[in-house]
Order: C-alpha cells, then structure tokens, then sequence
C-alpha cells in the first residue's frame, strides 16, 4: 500500500511512542477504508391543539408547532452527514453536519461534531475536538431519530439540558469483567449556544462531566454528572433594573442573573431491553442557581416488538422547586415607586413562570419499521402543564392560562445511510 | 435438518389501534458461529459471541484478539444469525450500529459476500470467527456456538 504525505507524517508521529499498541490494532482493523461516509435524517410533522403557544423540541428552536404553525415540519425534522477518516486503526477524525432550522429561522449548515480520536487501546480513547455530551441514556445519538423508538426522547428530561455538544476533551475507558461490561467516560470543555428571539448567547465554561455506563446482559444503567459555568446576559439589562433598589434588589439580581453561575446535572437512567420488549426509564436533576430554576424530570417508558411494529408508551413528568418569587416587597417602599416597583415583580415572575416549567405528559404511538433503513412513527402526546406553568411551550401569547392542557399529534419518516 | 414453525399472534393497543397478525415465520436450518480448525479457541458462549459481533468485546477468552466478519446485510444467513443469539431483528441491529457509528465509536464489522469469502478469510487470520449455515461447515473450520 501507498502511503499519501499526511498518512505517512501521522505514522511517523505515532508509531513511536505506541509501537507496539500500534502494530496490535493494525491486525484488528485490517480492511477498514480510509474513509466511511453516513448520513440520517427525519422528515416529520406536528400539529399541536394549542394555538396560544408553540410547541419545540428544545428551548434552541425559534418557533413550533400551536401558534406559530398549525403544523410544523421543522420541530423534528433534520439531515446529517458525517464523515469519518480511518487514518490509521489508532487514529480516526470525525465530522457530522447537521442541517435543521437554526435559532434564527434560517437553515444553515453546522458543525455538531468534529473531533480526533486517539484509540490508545481496543478499549481506551481520548478525543479531540467537539464531541457528544454523554448526558442522558439517548443523548449520544438524540438527533438521529432511528436510534430510538419513540418520535423524540421526552421533553420532560431532554428540555432540561438541550445542549448536546462540547468542544473540548474527553476520554473513554471500558472494563469488562465476565458479561458485565463499564466504561466510563468524562470531558472538560466548554460550548456556546445562540438563542432564538433576540436572548444572545448562551455560554458554558469550565465544564466537566462524568458517565459511567455499566452494561450486563440486557440490562444497561447510565450514571451522569455535569458542572458547569453558564453565562447568559440576556436577561441582565431587565435583572439589573431591581438593582435601583438597594440591597432587596441587589439580593433578586443577583439570585437570578446566569453570570457564571454554577450550573450541576445529576442523571440515572436504566433500560431493559430483552429483544421483543423493552422498558427504560430517566431521572435528572439541574440546579442552574439562576432564573432557569432548580428542576427534575423524569419518564418511565416501554413498548414491545411485533414483527415490523414497536408500540410503545411513556410517562413523564418535569417538576421544579419553585417558579414564583414574591419579588420586592412593596409595602417597604415609598408611593412614588411601588407602581414600578410591582410592574417589576410581575416581570420576574413571567420570567421564572417561562423558563422554569412544570407538566406531565402521557404518551402512546408506534414505531413501523417497514423498509430496510426507514421507519414511519407515529405519536399522540397528552400533556398538561403544572399549575402556575406553561410547561415547555414557548412563544407563549397573552392571554394562554397556566396549567392549560396540549394534545400533540406527530409524524416522522426516519432514515439512515 | 431441524425445521421449527413459529407461529405468533400479536395483539397490540398503543394510542392508535394496530392489529397485527405475524403469521407464520418458517426458520431454516441452523446456523453455528465457526473459527478456523487452526484457532485455540474451542467453545464460546452466546454471550461472548454476540457481543464480539456487536463489538462490545475486542478479544476472545484468553485474551486473543478477535475479528468479526459478518455475511452480507440482507442475507437469510445474517439475519437468522443475529435472530437466534442476539434476539434482534435488521432494524434492531441497524439501530444499534447507528448509535455507535453516529457517535464516531466505532464501525460494525466487515462482511464478506459468500459462505467461500468467508472461510477463505478464517483460514488465512486464526484471529476472525464468522458464522454459516451448519451444513457449509467443513474439516478446515471448527464450530465453537451451536444454537
């Protein structure tokens, strides 16, 4: 075989300190081509019965399904391509680009992943670049549609944490002792985010995560933990208004502002999945210390395999510790201010009431695997907000009262190349 | 030859009603997982089998390292293979592979086209294990998983 300059640069890089590692894997990854294309996608539709508010996917999307559209095709649907170059068996680049609507509205192409992995062992990588955040039980593959039964991994855990990517480092280490397999992964990084309608952008710094997934027989179990620094100033210039008013403001501002704040994840999910049926089942807890709340979600979810059809159904429910605050205290103040003074803590109050959301959602659909590669699902989400919630719709419209009920019909054609 | 008839009646209620009848699904005969007669390897179970084909484990019992080689997708021989140990369908299977390839964790194995590729390939690599129908077995290889 001929060696192209890059290849024989890399070689030359790596075959020193890991000669004999090298010279292992090379065995192993006989016949491997130097590069393998693949590619997803997901053409689908929602309709929701609200029309006061949309319905999304993630707190990232502009607009949804309800208000916006009677019927969106742009809260699920996406094409990604990846690319992957096998540069030697130890060494491998990756690059996924992924084409859905953008926090604007426009439908430019971006980078989700791109990154180089150094394959240390059949059982030990560190990579480079920008890569998943191994969060939840789907979070590596939620964007492709045919890695899971269900139309999209319940809103009520996902919402929690949308990002889905970090730039940075991360590495993974599998042991494996009889049937009982471990691998536990970690990553430090950050990532910036834009927001939809005007919110800037959204930053994390100084990240760090931890996932041990531990596999035995048909039985998975995922432990996760993420910290980070999140940084939104978005929402600064209105927080920094209750300022003006000494140190009962000072104290609102600061409580809620994301100026670095420390935001922590905990999950644990667990999945049983046996061949002709399947339960899995999430629970996560993120404390942002800012107006984004301190919130729980978690879902129980199973479905059996009939030949071609999965039906399956879900159970979910988000639940956050508070999402009120009494605001300024008016009575301490004079005349002259208490009027702005109370405009101020009712727009406190429809911040939290918005970013922090609280529902249930019962779900039931179907998975059709009719061709090779291709799956038609459908899905009906029943969903009713909390109380003093909207729950995750967005773009809520004057008028919409809290606890307000959603039914959701869904569509998706799924495929992979 | 063994031939087995399965017949199975579904019923299923999800939000939307489907009634489903599967009919009838008429195995053929057996197909047993084989490695080179060459190979030290002399008996694995399902488990180790199935997870050296889903990539999962990287070497065999003592420590060897071992290769996959799979039949084309589509074949009657992949799809029995992957039914009878690993309790999965194609779409199963391709869903599981999408998780890894999509993550940039890894590739499923190579296939080759023929039953003739793929002991050409076990015998020259005492490292790679395949699977074929029990009536292609001949004195060069050794079945180590029999259903």
């Amino acid at each position: 075989m001929k060696l192209s300059p890059p290849r024989v640069i890399f070689v030359a890089l790596l075959t020193g300190p890991s000669c004999a590692l090298a010279s292992a894997a090379v065995d192993a990854g006989a016949g491997t081509p130097l590069f393998s294309f693949s590619a997803f996608g997901t053409l689908g539709e929602v309709h929701s019965s609200q029309d006061m508010a949309d319905f999304t996917d993630s707190v990232f999307q502009p607009n949804g399904a309800g208000y916006t559209h009677s019927w969106s095709a742009t809260v699920d649907s996406l094409i990604g391509a990846q690319l992957t170059a096998n540069i030697l068996p130890i060494l491998s680049a990756v690059v996924q680009v992924i084409v859905e609507q953008n926090y604007d509205g426009t439908f430019r192409p971006h980078v989700e992943w791109a990154n180089i992995k150094y394959q240390f062992t059949p059982d030990m990588s560190v990579r480079v670049g920008r890569s998943v955040l191994p969060t939840f039980l789907f979070s590596d593959t939620r964007n492709v549609g045919y890695t899971y039964p269900w139309v999209r991994p319940p809103v009520e855990v996902y919402s929690q944490l949308p990002l889905t990517e970090c730039d940075g480092v991360d590495f993974s280490a599998r042991i494996r002792s009889g049937n009982l397999s471990n691998t536990l992964q970690g990553n430090v990084g950050q990532s910036s985010v834009q927001q939809p309608q005007d919110k800037g952008t959204a930053y994390t710094r100084d990240a760090f995560g931890v996932s041990d997934t531990t596999e035995y027989e048909f039985f998975t179990l995922r432990l996760s933990y993420w910290h980070t620094h999140l940084i939104i100033a978005g929402v600064d210039p209105f927080l920094d208004t209750f300022r003006l008013f000494g140190l009962p403001g000072i104290v609102i501002a600061n409580e809620y502002e994301s100026d670095y704040k420390v935001v922590a994840t905990e999950v644990i999910g667990a999945s049983y999945d046996p061949g002709h049926w399947f339960v899995m089942s999430e629970w996560a807890h993120t404390k942002f210390n800012s107006f984004l709340g301190d919130r729980r979600g978690w879902y129980v979810s199973g479905g059996y395999r009939a030949g071609q059809f999965t039906p399956y159904a879900t159970y979910a429910e988000a639940s956050a510790n508070s999402n009120s605050d009494p605001g300024l205290t008016l009575s301490a103040l004079p005349s002259a201010l208490v009027g702005f003074a109370a405009g101020l803590n009712v727009g406190l109050n429809a911040l939290l009431q918005q970013s922090i959301p609280e529902q249930k959602t019962l779900t039931a659909g179907a998975r059709w695997d009719f061709m090779k590669n291709v799956d038609l699902k459908l899905q009906i989400d029943h969903t009713r907000a909390g109380a003093e919630s909207f729950g995750t719709l967005v773009n809520v419209q004057p008028g919409l009262r809290p606890g307000s009920t959603v039914n959701l019909f869904s569509a998706t054609l799924n495929f992979v190349y | 030859m063994q031939l087995t008839v399965r017949r199975n009646h579904y019923v299923e209620l999800a939000g939307l009603v489907f009634i489903l009848n599967l009919g009838f699904s008429a195995a053929s005969a057996d197909v047993v997982a084989v490695v080179s007669a060459a190979s030290p390897i002399t008996a694995l179970s399902k488990t180790e089998v199935v997870d050296i084909f889903l990539g999962k484990r990287t070497r065999f019992p003592d420590g060897s390292s071992a290769v996959p080689i799979d039949q084309t997708e589509g074949s009657s021989v992949r799809e029995d293979f992957y039914s009878k140990f690993a309790a999965m369908s194609p779409a199963q299977l391709k869903a599981f592979w999408s998780k890894i390839i999509f993550t940039g964790r890894g590739q499923p194995p190579s296939s080759v086209a023929t039953n003739g590729d793929l002991k050409k390939l076990l015998l020259a690599n005492p490292k790679t294990i395949g699977y074929m129908d029990q009536s292609m077995v001949d004195s060069t290889l050794k079945v180590i998983l029999a259903p």
